[in-house]
């Protein structure tokens, strides 16, 4: 649906933050980005609706070359959620937060007070509906932002960091409402550090570093692979960790390893064939 | 506006650098303070090659070259403009004094910008008796006026990313569109004014106690040297001026 | 005497609508590291802000019971008198420079205190060579990563010798490599006798090196002791806190009859207790 063409782009003309960058995203893909701070996650996700324009390369959506259209017309088929909420959120009331983007995007008042009522309930804020954004703590604040580009209901939903600042439990309803939205068939890609987020929802993972895509496949094999984790920052999570010790002394146990069901698995397997 | 890198403190290892910036400062008045007492190419022509040495010695040439590069265009525009605007016997002349007046005053206080980081200029403050609290939020500012534009940047890319369209429309939706740019700037800016707040009390900022530095600017020899010598030149300017007509050479006027 | 000492200290801030602390008891005694841990909002970063009376004389509210600190009540000292007991560092690195190079940074707050010049010049060189800023002395917080401001940060703060160490998710915007060096160094300041309390979510990178984990919901301590015990109550899977994969596993096998040595915290723990059973 999305393609990236060897994407080259650089700040200013002078900082390179993307040397060459090639992507496909499908409908209904569950991606996420990892990398180390700059290595240029952030300025992807910004080209997928044109809010930067690649100095070399293309990025086409459904076949055309998205370089005519403006960030507005985009912003229809593919919503960016930023890190931080506070960027987006200066209306009074919640509401009227969610219903800015929607007149924004020329939907009639019925169809965005029905689909800002839709959204609200999906995330449950609902008995938020009329507070001020303000008065409201980081992690509401945070699913504000989300539904306000939610609403709009893009075809393709990136987010940036989604998981800062938020517990085990947001975690998990933020991670069960992308889920849901990926059955409706919709692409969700999330730009993150946070790896167990990662390799508990999104099959596919995408890693960068210095610009470039370094690994590209499934969350599995690239989240266990020494090299990939090394050159994107990463720490290596603790099942992979185990797994591996587990390993050397029993060989048939696999080296790669990073579902907790799997591990479980593998160890009464040991525990249990005595 | 690359004109204005001319007033930004760029890091270098150089002789102007290494003065106090109170000499430094005294120094860049009198430069300044002579380029006013003359209104006609030649002089001023002089001062100008008085000052260029000055920029050379503070390793700062190809920066201030490039910021008046970036100006000329504005420099050319008022010249024709007071050419031909000008009641002046000979406009063209006396417009390019008046620019080369310009360049000099701007040249004079880049030398004290270019060469003094903000913070020894709040030390300096602190020791001309410039109270700490004025001092130090003048530093501060400095800090974080460019995390102020990276912020206005991101916000822009939020609200676009939500379809605002900050560059259409007539003039009246350009002015609405100001609004979910500025609300959300404002909002961050408290929280964050007040995150700061925070972790300067936690330091201390603000207890009873008399508050020490550690670094003190003392004003060494060379110092000494470049004060005694600014105020030599200015006496001396100030005594011809006044005293002595200026040679008809000097007052030569360009023949158009 | 312990070092901090809550004694059924609530507070409320102003024109909120419940208690952010609700009669809060807690003894930390000198060189303890206490892991502070719970759900959003559950009054974590107040807990913090009590230590060195941000509240209540930074963040105004209403107040009962007493939080002693090194024999100061937090009501009669105001921030800059418990400073030099307590040292804050705070989420966002961004917020906590505030000059434009790190030898400044480190210097402002002795500067504040008036402390001698000859010593503020002592610990801004023993610091930089201790958190290993040297090629970072001149630069402008611009010019550094989220990872090597934080540690600029903690220099700041470690330049007022606390008697115990604040931490308030120190790694929350760090990617995770600097996030371990960060508590790494936390860590090692806490086996050269510093106090520490930290409060943070990566519970899998943290709890091998604390000595206590302390859970916090909804304003009140529900949950307090050993690591392995704390974080292997079902407890905490209840009211949200997200504990390390290796911890989940022990669990797991436990309901399936399986019993480990003790609870691992790590990977490499899991893996030796396994094989420890194993070979028995």
């Amino acid at each position: 649906m999305i393609f990236l063409e060897n994407v080259h782009f650089a700040y200013d003309g002078l900082y390179t933050a993307l040397r060459g960058v090639s992507l496909q995203i499908d409908e209904g893909e569950l991606i996420a980005i990892v990398g180390s701070n700059g290595a240029g996650k952030t300025t992807l996700v910004k080209h997928l609706n044109g809010l930067l324009r690649p100095d070399l390369g293309r990025v086409i959506l459904d076949g055309v070359d998205t370089k005519h259209n403006s960030v507005a017309e985009l912003a229809r088929e593919i919503g960016l959620v930023m890190q931080n909420p506070d960027h987006q959120l200066f209306l009074d009331s919640v509401e009227r937060e969610v219903l800015f983007g929607l007149e924004n995007l020329g939907y009639s008042k019925v169809e965005a007070k029905e689909r800002c009522e839709r959204t609200l309930n999906n995330l449950g804020l609902e008995g938020l509906s009329e507070r001020s954004p303000f008065t409201l703590s980081g992690g509401e604040r945070k699913r504000v932002a989300l539904a306000s580009v939610l609403a709009t209901e893009p075809r393709v939903l990136s987010l940036d960091e989604p998981t800062i600042g938020q517990d085990a439990r947001q975690k998990e309803n933020l991670a069960k409402m992308l889920g849901e939205l990926n059955k409706k068939g919709k692409a969700v890609i999330v730009v993150t550090h946070d790896i167990e987020f990662v390799i508990e929802n999104f099959p596919r993972t995408v890693a960068m570093a210095d610009g470039r895509i370094v690994a590209d496949g499934p969350t599995n094999s690239v989240l266990s692979n020494n090299e990939v984790l090394e050159r994107c920052s990463l720490t290596r999570p603790q099942l992979t960790e185990a797994a591996r010790c587990l390993h050397n002394v029993f060989p048939e146990v696999p080296e790669r390893l990073t579902l907790i069901d799997d591990l479980e698995a593998v160890v009464v397997k040991i525990l249990g064939g005595g | 506006m690359s004109f204005l890198e001319v007033f930004q403190y760029t890091r270098q290892d150089s002789v102007i650098h290494k003065l106090d910036p109170r000499a430094k400062l005294f120094m860049s008045i009198v430069l300044a303070v002579v380029a006013l007492m003359f209104l006609a190419i030649i002089p001023l022509l002089i001062i100008f090659c008085c000052l260029v040495p000055i920029i050379g010695a503070a390793k700062s040439l190809r920066r201030w070259s490039r910021s008046m590069r970036g100006l000329s265009i504005l420099l050319i525009f008022i010249i024709i403009f007071n050419t031909l605007l000008s009641t002046q016997p000979n406009p063209f002349s006396h417009s390019l004094a008046l620019t080369l007046r310009l360049v000099a005053l701007m040249t004079s206080f880049s030398v004290f910008f270019l060469t003094v980081h903000p913070d020894e200029l709040s030390q300096a403050l602190i020791q001309m008796r410039v109270r700490f609290e004025f001092a130090f939020a003048m530093s501060m500012a400095m800090r974080y006026v460019p995390t102020l534009g990276q912020e206005a940047y991101a916000i822009m890319d939020a609200q676009k990313a939500r379809g605002v369209e900050l560059d259409k429309g007539n003039l009246l939706k350009r002015i609405r569109n100001i609004v979910p740019i500025i609300v959300p700037l404002i909002i961050v800016s408290i929280r964050r004014a007040l995150s700061i707040a925070e972790s300067m009390e936690s330091r201390g900022f603000g207890a009873n106690a008399t508050r020490t530095y550690m670094n003190v600017l003392k004003f060494r020899k060379r110092d000494w040297a470049v004060v005694t010598v600014s105020l030599l030149v200015l006496v001396f300017v100030v005594y011809v001026r006044i005293f002595v007509p200026l040679p008809t050479w000097m007052l030569w006027q360009l023949p158009i | 005497m312990p070092l901090i000492e809550f004694a059924d200290f609530s507070f409320k801030y102003l024109g909120a609508d419940s208690l952010a602390l609700r009669k809060v008891d807690l003894n930390i005694e000198e060189g303890e590291y206490v892991v502070l841990t719970g759900p959003s909002g559950c009054g974590k970063t107040t807990l913090c802000r009590a230590i060195n009376g941000l509240v209540p004389q930074f963040h105004r509210g209403y107040i009962a019971g007493n939080v002693i600190v090194d024999g100061k009540n937090t009501r009669e000292h105001n921030v800059a008198e418990l400073a030099p007991i307590a040292g804050l560092v705070f989420q966002q690195p961004e917020n906590q420079l505030v000059t434009l190079n790190v030898e400044r940074e480190i210097a402002f707050g002795p500067e504040n205190l008036g402390v001698e010049r000859k010593e503020i010049r002592r610990r801004v060189e023993e610091l930089i060579d201790m958190l290993d800023l040297e090629h970072l002395r001149e630069k402008h917080p611009h010019e550094m990563s989220g990872g090597e401001q934080q540690r600029v940060a903690m220099a700041a703060t470690l330049a007022l010798k606390p008697k115990v160490l604040v931490a308030d998710e120190p790694t929350s915007n760090l990617d995770p490599q600097s996030a371990v060096t960060i508590l790494d160094l936390i860590a090692d300041l806490n086996r050269r006798d510093m106090t520490v309390v930290l409060v943070e979510h990566r519970l899998d990178l943290v709890s091998k090196d604390a000595s206590r984990v302390v859970l916090m919901d909804k304003g009140s301590i529900v949950a307090d002791g050993e690591p392995r015990e704390v974080l292997s109550m079902d407890l905490c899977q209840e009211i949200g806190v997200g504990i390390p994969k290796a911890t989940q596993i022990y669990k797991r096998l436990k309901q399936r009859g399986f019993n480990l040595d003790k609870v691992p915290l790590t990977g490499a723990e899991l893996a030796t207790l396994v094989q420890e059973v194993k070979q028995r």
